[in-house]
């Protein structure tokens, strides 16, 4: 096992996009799901509204996934860029 | 004291199938004991429901269960594989394997609680549709369960994946990057899909006759929600194929 400076860097370059991706995932996954179950329990009380509802639900959900969609850009850097 | 290759690849295996059964039993066992509680408070206000309620928290129990059957498989897929021929790269492998399946299974067990849960108080409310929400259960926690899935994929393979005899520090990286990035991406849409499952549940059982828009909203929010998990899996996919 030989560790010269770049292939060190490398190696912590793959292990940064683990992780990037990894941690980037929890937020937006757990947070696309708290407005999915919000959206349901409002179209539970107005179903007449339930095409409003999901149209606010998927774009709220497409703002909270920004972060995932940043995660995985640095993730791709890091692994292909690098 | 000198470590043989074979030792490497023990130590790995060991660490590896502990990681991957010991961490999925957290995940199931949460979620099935939050099912057992709810089923629990249900039959306390309608006794005569017992039948019912006892049913669908087993059903839901068994979903929530898979992730921590998935967890035990791949630690003892790990645990026996032989070790002759292994490279020193075929340890840091399992021990990725075990952080995949292991950290992946925790959100998907929680999350497919949360329906099984608030189907058993459901049918507390509304026992003349215990049918039509055991089934929408069952569709939302097993979506739930779809990333402790893609968990189970990385770590098979990275377990049977043959590996170079050289371990270069970029590629023992890369491997345990792909276990990291699977496993901890995992946990956020298990919990989320869970959650948005668990809210469908109790919202058509207050107002039944929401049922088929209802599952159609759910579907659609757990879809979104699993995105970041897809992402995980093609970045574990790059990372493991790259060695």
């Amino acid at each position: 096992m030989d560790a010269t400076g770049g292939e060190f860097a490398k190696g912590m370059a793959m292990l940064g996009a683990g992780i990037a991706m990894g941690l980037g995932a929890i937020g937006p996954g757990i947070g696309e799901g708290f407005a999915a179950g919000k959206a349901c329990e409002a179209v539970g009380r107005r179903p007449e509204e339930a095409g409003l509802l999901t149209r606010t639900m998927l774009v709220g959900q497409a703002v909270s996934e920004s972060t995932g969609i940043y995660s995985l850009v640095v993730a791709l850097l890091l692994i292909f860029v690098v | 004291m000198t470590i043989q290759i074979v030792d490497w690849v023990q130590t790995g295996a060991m660490i590896g199938g502990g990681l991957s059964v010991g961490l999925a039993a957290i995940g199931a066992a949460l979620g099935e004991g939050y099912t057992a509680g709810k089923a629990s408070a249900t039959l306390s206000y309608r006794p005569e429901l017992a039948a019912d309620v006892m049913k669908t928290m087993l059903i839901g129990q068994a979903v929530a269960e898979t992730a921590g059957i998935f967890g035990l498989v791949v630690s003892l897929l790990i645990l026996f594989s032989p070790t002759s021929g292994a490279t020193m790269l075929t340890g840091w492998a399992y021990l990725a394997a075990g952080l995949s399946m292991g950290l992946s299974a925790i959100g998907c067990g929680v999350g497919s609680g949360f329906p099984s849960a608030n189907a058993c108080e459901g049918i507390g409310r509304q026992p003349a549709i215990s049918g039509q929400l055991t089934t929408l259960m069952l569709i939302g926690s097993g979506v739930a369960q779809s990333t402790a899935i893609y968990g189970f994929l990385i770590a098979l393979l990275l377990v049977y994946k043959s590996f170079p005899d050289t371990a270069t520090v970029s590629a023992i990286c890369s491997l345990l990057a792909a276990g990291i990035a699977m496993g901890l991406g995992g946990i956020g849409p298990g919990l989320g899909e869970g959650y948005a499952a668990g809210k469908a549940i109790g919202a058509a059982a207050r107002n039944p006759e929401t049922l088929g828009v209802m599952t159609r909203t759910m579907l659609v929010g757990q879809a979104v929600s699993e995105s970041t998990g897809i992402y995980s899996l093609v970045v574990a996919l790059l990372l493991v194929l790259r060695v």
